[in-house]
């Protein structure tokens, strides 16, 4: 079962999802696309379309409808079909529907779980970020929260604080396929100058080589 | 330039460099499809002696050939660009662009070789290439990650150059042969900002800004 199914996961900084856009993602199995409408609301469902099964990640965003790439069928937010271009007349029936997931924002990320009613972690709720950088990381995510939090990383796991070389850095993580994790890092608001965030930027690359290279992370424990 | 003629194929990457250029540009040339695949027209002997590498695409310019994607967009741009934007001439800018080009001859060959395969069944060490195609779009990402903070959208300066030409169709192509962009936020956006460009145009597998 995937994580998602028991908690509310970081999946993707909010910057990166301008509006208007779509991403596809991917979470221990699952094929999400993560897409931002005109108006800004942001949406996590299955990437899947329920026509032919083309991903809606390589689709396009009208307004608050995205539309699929294949046939341009239009799914509007509620993930219900509105339209299907070669039956223009058609009223598109209530069934033909995208499954969704539930997806919110905070701490300048964009967050998703399959269980609606699991309470989001509070201390997501009150951290205001400026986006530094996702990185995707060969490594499981459990090995990469471990090593974080030898470096110092005070979290839950998943969202969490991390105090370095006069920088807080908020560092999300989820699992993505294939043994691989997302490592999303920010600046907590206040350092976010430019240079503050080149700096974080430098620190997270350099500390995705190092752990993709076994070797120990700047703070880790012996 | 009165007398242009451009030797392509539709499914060239290098190929759609230059006339991605050439549409930015506004430069019109007559052109010469080369059968590549199936047909190794390119390594024709007669193709040889317009491009002795085999390279493509092949720009004649009053006869004279000119090979391959990186010396057709140093050309055009040094030539058919009165504001140099595509290939500034303040020193720092321009050397920070031939670099560039450099990245993508040699960092990105693993990137076309690996699409070529896909498309056309060559033979090959495709997870060696896909591996190496991964590590260039990485260093990439990385780059334009930085470049976002400073405020610059571009991979030199703050305009498109011949850098983003020659950089960006190997990763808009990388589903191709099986990479997806998930990984690579910073240069979705990036490849967002390049097809919303006045003049820009499409190829196979890159399709235009909706
Ligand atoms: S597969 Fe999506 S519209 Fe046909």
């Amino acid at each position: 079962m995937s994580r998602l199914a028991t908690q509310w996961l970081p999946v993707a900084l909010s910057a990166d999802i301008e509006p208007s856009t779509s991403a596809g993602l991917h979470v221990e199995g699952h094929e999400l696309v993560v897409w931002r409408d005109a108006s800004g609301n942001a949406h996590v469902w299955e990437d899947r379309c329920p026509h032919r099964g083309m991903r809606l990640s390589f689709g396009f965003v009208r307004g608050d409808h995205i539309a699929c790439l294949y046939h341009g069928w239009q799914y509007d937010a509620a993930g219900q079909c509105r339209h299907i271009p070669a039956h223009p007349q058609l009223d598109v029936p209530q069934t033909i529907r995208v499954p969704r997931l539930a997806a919110r924002e905070a701490a300048g990320l964009i967050w998703a779980t399959e269980q609606d009613s699991l309470t989001f972690p509070p201390a997501a709720e009150t951290v205001a970020a400026e986006p530094v950088q996702t990185l995707a990381i060969n490594t499981p995510v459990d090995r990469l929260a471990d090593a974080l939090s030898k470096a110092g990383w005070v979290g839950d796991g998943t969202f969490g604080r991390l105090d370095v070389e006069g920088l807080r850095l908020i560092v999300g993580l989820h699992p993505a396929n294939d043994g691989k994790a997302l490592m999303h890092v920010l600046v907590e608001a206040g350092m976010a100058g430019p240079r503050a965030r080149i700096e974080a930027a430098r620190f997270a690359q350099a500390l995705r080589d190092r752990i993709e290279a076994g070797v120990a992370i700047p703070g880790e424990a012996a | 330039m009165s007398q242009l003629i451009l030797h392509d194929y539709e499914m060239d990457e290098d190929s759609y460099r230059v006339r991605l250029l050439m549409s930015f540009l506004g430069v019109t040339a007559e052109r010469v499809a080369v059968d590549m695949f199936p047909g190794h027209v390119h390594d024709s002997p007669a193709f040889r002696r317009l491009s002795p590498l085999g390279l493509m695409p092949v720009l004649e310019i009053h006869g004279t050939p000119l090979a391959g994607s990186a010396a057709i967009l140093a050309t055009l741009a040094a030539c058919q660009d009165e504001t140099r934007q595509w290939l500034p001439t303040e020193p720092a800018l321009h050397g920070d662009v031939m670099s560039w080009l450099t990245f993508s001859e040699r960092a990105l060959a693993a990137a076309r070789q690996a699409r070529l395969c896909a498309l056309f069944a060559l033979a090959g060490d495709t997870a060696r290439m896909e591996a190496e195609a991964r590590s260039a779009f990485r260093v990439l990402e990385d780059r334009m990650t930085l470049n976002r903070i400073e405020g610059r959208d571009w991979i030199v300066g703050t305009q498109p150059t011949i850098a983003d030409l020659a950089l960006f169709p190997s990763f808009a192509l990388s589903r191709d042969y099986g990479i997806d962009h998930n990984d690579y936020p910073a240069l979705r956006l990036w490849l967002r900002r390049l097809r919303r460009l006045p003049g820009f145009i499409t190829m196979p597998g890159i399709p235009d800004y909706h």
